[in-house]
């Protein structure tokens, strides 16, 4: 029950391709996040699966039934919008029953339903209320529920964090991964937001300019990017990567050292001049300016005694130092 | 003690700066009234003030060239007086029949059109947009006229058209017969005012977010259902307001019968509407002379129905309709 399977999506809207061939396992009860950069297709992806969009060429098969041309409603899934699109004229038990009244379900079966799905997510006491009168992290909750309501065989969630304020954004990410643990259904995840990403999925798609980078773990990703993309694109602040001669020392076009992976070191191998430093109480971000270097960012624990104008040698923890060809690839 | 006094001897200062703190609030306040005085000028001499003379004159009567003032009396004539009443009464209750014709054709067919407008992927919108918008745009009198031209039994071409697909047996004179004057009439004014629900209509269904009509498709609630659950709830403000435009619209009407029937609303009045009996009341036609205080006591009849229909909708319906915010 919902696993996903896509095979050789494309998507072209008139002479833009927007995805070139993307294919995809998705596991029953998996939690699968597609990021990427603004433009890179994952939305389209999302709406495709949902049906919303007809892909150019490919398949997308639902717990292994071919659902091309077969309509939104009949695919098993449930879907969270970014702006909510909650229906703004009925009270939040009516939106959250409509799709179930829709399918024609029992009255008191839509009741026991919805009354189940609001006790999950605290929503008992705005079941008579509309839209207007809900908060955004309430209106956040009534479209998860209306979600769980249909019981779906996978969810799909576009974006569904971003219109709200970080700190509502922190205690949502964390009951969605609760919900993924009591409800072990399959869900499929559209951020732009790595941390949301690497804090939330079991899989993470990586996807740029409409092709899939890496498919992997959070922590695979992390500790062994394919690519320079995904290399720069996870890890927060992003890896610094060196060119020229540093790197050709080390048979590779570019290398790249996450900030957390340099010291600053009283004789290691690079140096530079601290050219601004962020003070951020459990660390400080040191911005180290060299020619030959480029502009570095370290990450230090604690506080540092350096101050900015000062001269500092660095070294980089040898097994994470990443090597890259001339196409980007990572070298063993 | 001391204390007391020092206070005493401060009072004095401050209904000072109060006065002070007061001239410059009234100073500022002077540009609100220079803003607002062009605005209000104009409105009230080209409407409060015609407004209330039309009030004034409706309780006088002229006796031998001289005003004298009557009180309700117009209005026991308008309303009881059998010269007067028969057709006043069948004016009004022509009028409600020209109104719910409106309401139950122009605003469902502009909701129709608007709803199959909105259809995405549709080819020709444009076209089909500006087609039924353009009867709208055309002087009621150019209207008017080719419709008389086309529903002639002499010149017409419905006659014509009709006798081509062999229906010519269903032709009537149907602007000449008392039975079917009126009707004709509002199918024109249908067809000719169609144009202003459907825009209004169209505009606010293009208000719906694409997301939610999305959610919708997802929750199976696809074509004509989608329309009566979710895109007809969110449109009934505009419908509302589509009614009330319409109310205002037909209790003032007056231009497209006088172009077609004339003043006299024939045949034997059987078009005739408050604004048709207003005009040869107020001005006189053929053999009656004018009556400017009878005409007055019609317009300020008519002015109370139209006050009372858009109060009943603000305070009554308004208030309890919600409008959405997405």
């Amino acid at each position: 029950m919902g696993s996903l399977s896509l095979r050789s999506i494309r998507k072209s809207f008139g002479p833009v391709d927007v995805l070139n061939g993307v294919d995809l396992e998705v596991r029953d009860g998996e939690f699968v996040v597609f990021v990427g950069p603004s433009g890179c297709g994952k939305s389209t992806l999302l709406r495709i699966i949902a049906g919303l969009d007809e892909q150019t060429s490919g398949d997308v098969r639902i717990d292994g039934r071919l659902m091309n041309n077969v309509s939104p409603a009949k695919r098993g899934i449930a879907m969270v919008f970014q702006s909510y699109a909650l229906y703004p004229h009925l009270s939040v038990a009516r939106n959250m029953g409509l799709a179930l009244q829709q399918e024609g379900v029992a009255a008191a079966e839509i009741t026991r339903r919805v009354e189940r799905t609001a006790g999950l997510l605290h929503l008992e006491p705005l079941l008579a209320r509309r839209p207007a009168e809900l908060s955004g992290g309430q209106r956040q909750r009534v479209a998860i529920g209306r979600a769980i309501v249909r019981e779906p065989s996978l969810f799909l969630f576009d974006e569904p964090l971003s219109n709200l304020d970080a700190s509502l954004r922190v205690g949502t990410r964390i009951e969605l991964a609760r919900l993924h643990r009591q409800l072990g259904a399959t869900m499929v995840y559209v951020t732009h937001d790595q941390i949301e990403a690497m804090t939330l999925a079991d899989k993470i798609v990586v996807l740029n300019g409409g092709v899939v980078q890496q498919v992997g773990r959070p922590l695979e990703l992390y500790r062994s990017p394919a690519n320079l993309f995904v290399a720069g694109f996870i890890g927060s602040p992003m890896m610094n990567f060196i060119r020229g001669e540093h790197a050709a020392r080390l048979g590779a076009d570019t290398i790249g050292v996450r900030p957390e992976h340099l010291q600053v070191d009283a004789d290691g191998p690079w140096s530079g001049i601290i050219s601004h430093a962020e003070h951020l109480g459990p660390d400080t971000m040191l911005y180290i300016d060299d020619a030959q270097l480029g502009l570095l960012t370290v990450r230090t624990l604690g506080d540092c005694a350096s101050q900015v104008g000062d001269r500092v040698t660095l070294s980089p923890r040898a097994d994470r130092v990443y090597r890259f060809d001339r196409e980007g690839r990572s070298i063993g | 003690m001391a204390q007391v006094e020092k206070l005493a001897a401060d009072l004095p200062l401050l209904p000072a700066a109060m006065v002070g703190a007061e001239a410059l609030a009234r100073a500022r306040r002077w540009h609100i009234l220079v803003f607002l005085a062009p605005a209000l000028l104009v409105y009230t001499v080209i409407m409060i003030l015609p407004l209330i003379d039309t009030l004034r004159l409706a309780l006088f009567r002229r006796v031998d060239g001289v005003p004298m003032f009557v009180g309700l009396d117009n209005f026991n004539i308008l309303f009881f007086d059998p010269r007067w009443s028969g057709h006043f009464w069948s004016a009004l209750g022509n009028n409600l029949y020209f109104f719910a014709f409106h309401m139950l054709l122009q605003n469902p067919i502009g909701v129709a059109l608007a709803a199959l407008l909105s259809v995405p992927r549709l080819r020709g919108q444009a076209f089909y947009r500006t087609v039924f918008f353009l009867p709208t745009m055309l002087s009621f009198v150019i209207v008017g006229f080719s419709w008389k031209v086309i529903l002639s039994p002499l010149w017409g071409v419905a006659p014509t058209l009709l006798g081509a697909i062999g229906l010519k047996s269903w032709f009537h004179p149907w602007l000449g017969q008392e039975a079917t004057a009126l009707t004709t009439l509002a199918l024109i004014s249908v067809w000719q005012y169609v144009g202003i629900p459907m825009m209004l209509i169209y505009a606010a269904l293009l208000g719906i977010p694409a997301e939610v009509t999305e959610a919708a498709e997802l929750d199976g609630v696809t074509g004509l259902a989608q329309f009566w659950k979710i895109k007809l709830p969110l449109i009934l403000p505009t419908i509302g307001i589509c009614s009330i435009l319409t109310f205002v619209g037909n209790f003032n009407a007056f231009d497209l019968i006088y172009t077609v029937q004339g003043a006299l609303a024939g045949p034997n009045f059987s078009t005739d509407i408050l604004g048709t009996f207003l005009f040869r009341t107020f001005f006189g036609n053929q053999l009656q002379l004018g009556d400017p205080n009878m005409g007055a006591a019609i317009a300020t009849m008519m002015f109370l129905i139209i006050l009372l229909g858009v109060s009943l909708y603000l305070f009554g319906i308004q208030r309890r309709m919600r409008r959405y915010q997405f």
